[in-house]
């Protein structure tokens, strides 16, 4: 074995639906192959993408098959990893280890910086926690972008028995998948972000809520749970903190924290009605800090270089970086962190590469099935969370999905209340009935049976959903559709009854 | 009640009573939750069938009957729909000759949909069981459906 090379595949699961499983297959036993299983490196356009290591650093082959072993194993025509554009553009915080650690070695998290974060924890204490968060003006990446060091705070003053720690790893917004990257390519980042939070508020037990569409996620993050065990480090205080994996089943209103929360204790995923919130009493009534796994992930960089370091980055409402996931029908679906602050136009350009081979753009949406589209004109919009709250949109969990010429507006709008009204918890009858109407709206507009009052009937549900339902499912719901009517409304005349 | 039922409620009572660890622990082992076990279940967890039957129905995942052998769901993702994953449908139904949640002839395959594999730059995605598969042309799905016995 000492003469085989060490090539590094991702085992990432939208690697190996790209073709890196039939790599690892086929040259599992190679003599002259050591494979290393590591993270993707978020560059999914290049997958399944191999490399190994030269005295410049890694150098890479792009959508590998097979019969390029020979090339790989004489080092011919690989590109220097640092040398790749859609990378080296990129501000790697908490995606740095992507595509150069195995997952599970606990060693390779700490030679690289790992678990210092959670050392300054331990050594400055809760107060000195959340004044570091306050100083870095973090807010939660899950959607709600509420300021994490102010929950962190009501949790931490609150007097109770237990307290608990959930990580909510029910990424349901389609087109956001960088949650279950960190599940499946850096776990420990999220264990060391809850044991940080279990720290500051005292907690005593931990969760982490995965959905049931990630079983690898869930598989590596047990593995990591244990292995973090091993390692003594699910302790606080020589107490033990113990982290439990509890899958979900297939409810998108699960991603809503009080609906997990109600899952999470074994009952329909129904959401609660807030105050009081899950700081104060959350999951069995006790204080429970819910954050998304971007979130958490985050943190352990905000202790170790300091919350100075952080605010540092980004725009003055949105510090730090965010994790914009592409997809659709972009050049270059894949991960991009960057710094907050980059414009729309930018991300898709710079970094998306453009439009798909005979793809012509006609609108991208942001911020998962309940966010705003955009057309061309309003490609300027800056992504950060002041600039889209005043364009009425949300950037919710960093998903964008670009739609091309081909996408029938009036389809697509139909799609998105269909979503709603099959994802409705039931609780809020806005909601509930609201979008089963909507529904029924658009394809009665779709068979062209509709009428121009049908389409001022939309906004009038719209409103009614938005200022009557408990969560955000039902009170965002419209807004996909409406700025499909806006922005492309000959569409929808077209398919009027005069 | 049955003593495979007893046997198995047994095993994934936990106190406090947690229902939907314990249907998903049921459905891992029989395939799906017989709605006629409902009030076992209950009695076992100590709960109202009301309740049991409630989570039953809220979540999309617990089955009241068996699947066929291999389960095929096709994203409906935003991603997926940008890239064609209606006509992968369209063509898994009428290759198949089923409709969405429908068990095809001879009990080899179910149909279903999900609405996010998080597979998105690799989309369009259909999964079978446990396996996940990107970037899926119509072309592609005899080829694939042939993998599954």
């Amino acid at each position: 074995m000492s003469t085989a090379t060490r090539l590094y595949l991702s085992n990432d699961t939208s690697s190996r639906a790209a073709g890196a499983g039939v790599l690892a297959d086929a040259w599992s036993e190679h003599p002259e192959v050591q494979l290393i299983r590591v993270s993707s490196r978020g560059a999914f356009f290049l997958e399944p993408m191999v490399e190994r290591e030269s005295p410049a650093g890694r150098v890479a082959w792009f959508n590998v098959t097979a019969q390029d072993l020979p090339r790989i194993l004489s080092g011919t025509d690989g590109t220097p990893v640092r040398s790749i554009p859609f990378l080296v553009q990129q501000t790697r915080f908490t995606f740095a280890n992507f595509g150069e650690t195995e997952p599970l070695a606990l060693d390779e998290y700490q030679a690289r910086g790992g678990l210092s974060g959670l050392e300054t924890a331990l050594r400055i204490g809760p107060e000195a926690i959340i004044e570091e968060l306050r100083v870095s003006q973090l807010r939660g990446r899950g959607g709600a972008a509420f300021p994490v060091w102010n929950k962190w705070k009501v949790a931490q003053q609150a007097r109770a028995d237990r307290k608990y720690v959930v990580a909510n790893a029910d990424e349901g917004d389609a087109g956001t998948y960088c949650d279950r990257m960190i599940l499946e390519g850096d776990p420990f980042r999220l264990l060391e972000g809850m044991l940080i939070c279990a720290r500051a508020i005292g907690a005593g037990q931990g969760y982490v809520y995965c959905r049931q569409e990630y079983p690898a996620a869930a598989k590596t993050l047990r593995a990591a749970i244990q292995k973090a065990d091993e390692a003594e480090l699910l302790e606080l205080d020589g107490e033990p903190f113990p982290i439990e994996v509890v899958e979900g089943a297939g409810s998108y209103v699960c991603g809503e924290e009080t609906a997990l929360l109600e899952s999470l204790e074994g009952k329909r995923g129904v959401v609660r009605a807030r105050p009081p919130y899950p700081a104060q009493s959350g999951l069995y009534g006790r204080p429970t800090i819910v954050s998304n796994v971007l979130t958490f992930a985050t943190i352990p960089n905000i202790l170790s270089r300091g919350g100075a370091w952080h605010a540092a980055l980004g725009t003055e409402q949105s510090r730090g970086t965010m994790a914009l996931q592409l997809g659709g029908r972009v050049k270059h679906p894949g991960l991009v962190e960057v710094p907050f602050g980059l414009s729309l136009h930018q991300i898709l350009e710079q970094f998306g590469g453009g439009m798909a081979p005979g793809s012509r753009f006609k609108a991208v949406q942001v911020g998962g099935p309940l966010g705003s589209l955009f057309p061309a004109s309003q490609m300027d919009i800056p992504i950060c969370y002041d600039a889209f709250a005043k364009a009425g949109a949300v950037l919710g969990h960093g998903g964008i999905v670009v739609y091309d010429h081909e996408t029938d507006m009036v389809d697509l709008a139909r799609h998105f209340m269909a979503f709603t009204a099959d994802e409705s918890c039931g609780k809020c009858t806005p909601c509930r009935i609201g979008s089963v109407r909507g529904r029924e709206i658009l394809e009665r507009i779709q068979a062209g049976s509709g009428t121009i009052e049908d389409l001022a009937l939309l906004h009038d549900l719209g409103d009614t959903m938005k200022i009557a339902s408990l969560c955000a499912l039902g009170g965002r719901a419209s807004y996909p559709v409406l700025t499909a009517i806006e922005h492309f409304p000959a569409e929808f005349r077209a398919k009027l009854r005069v | 009640m049955t003593p495979q039922l007893s046997e198995i409620l047994a095993q994934v009572v936990e106190r406090p009573p947690n229902i939907l660890k314990a249907l998903l622990a049921l459905q891992e082992r029989l395939g799906h939750v017989p709605t006629e076990a409902v009030s076992d279940i209950a009695h076992a967890l100590g709960v109202p069938a009301a309740q049991v039957a409630g989570v039953l129905s809220y979540y999309p995942d617990l089955r009241l009957t068996g699947s066929g052998r291999h389960l095929i769901r096709v994203c409906m993702g935003e991603s997926c729909y940008a890239n064609g994953c209606g006509r992968l449908l369209r063509e898994l139904q009428d290759r198949l000759r089923v409709d969405v949640g429908e068990t095809a002839a001879g009990g080899k395959f179910t149909l279903d949909t999900m609405s996010c594999a998080g597979n998105c730059a690799v989309s369009p995605t259909v999964t079978i069981d446990r396996d996940l598969y990107g970037r899926l042309l119509p072309s592609q799905l005899d080829t694939l459906l042939e993998r599954y016995k």
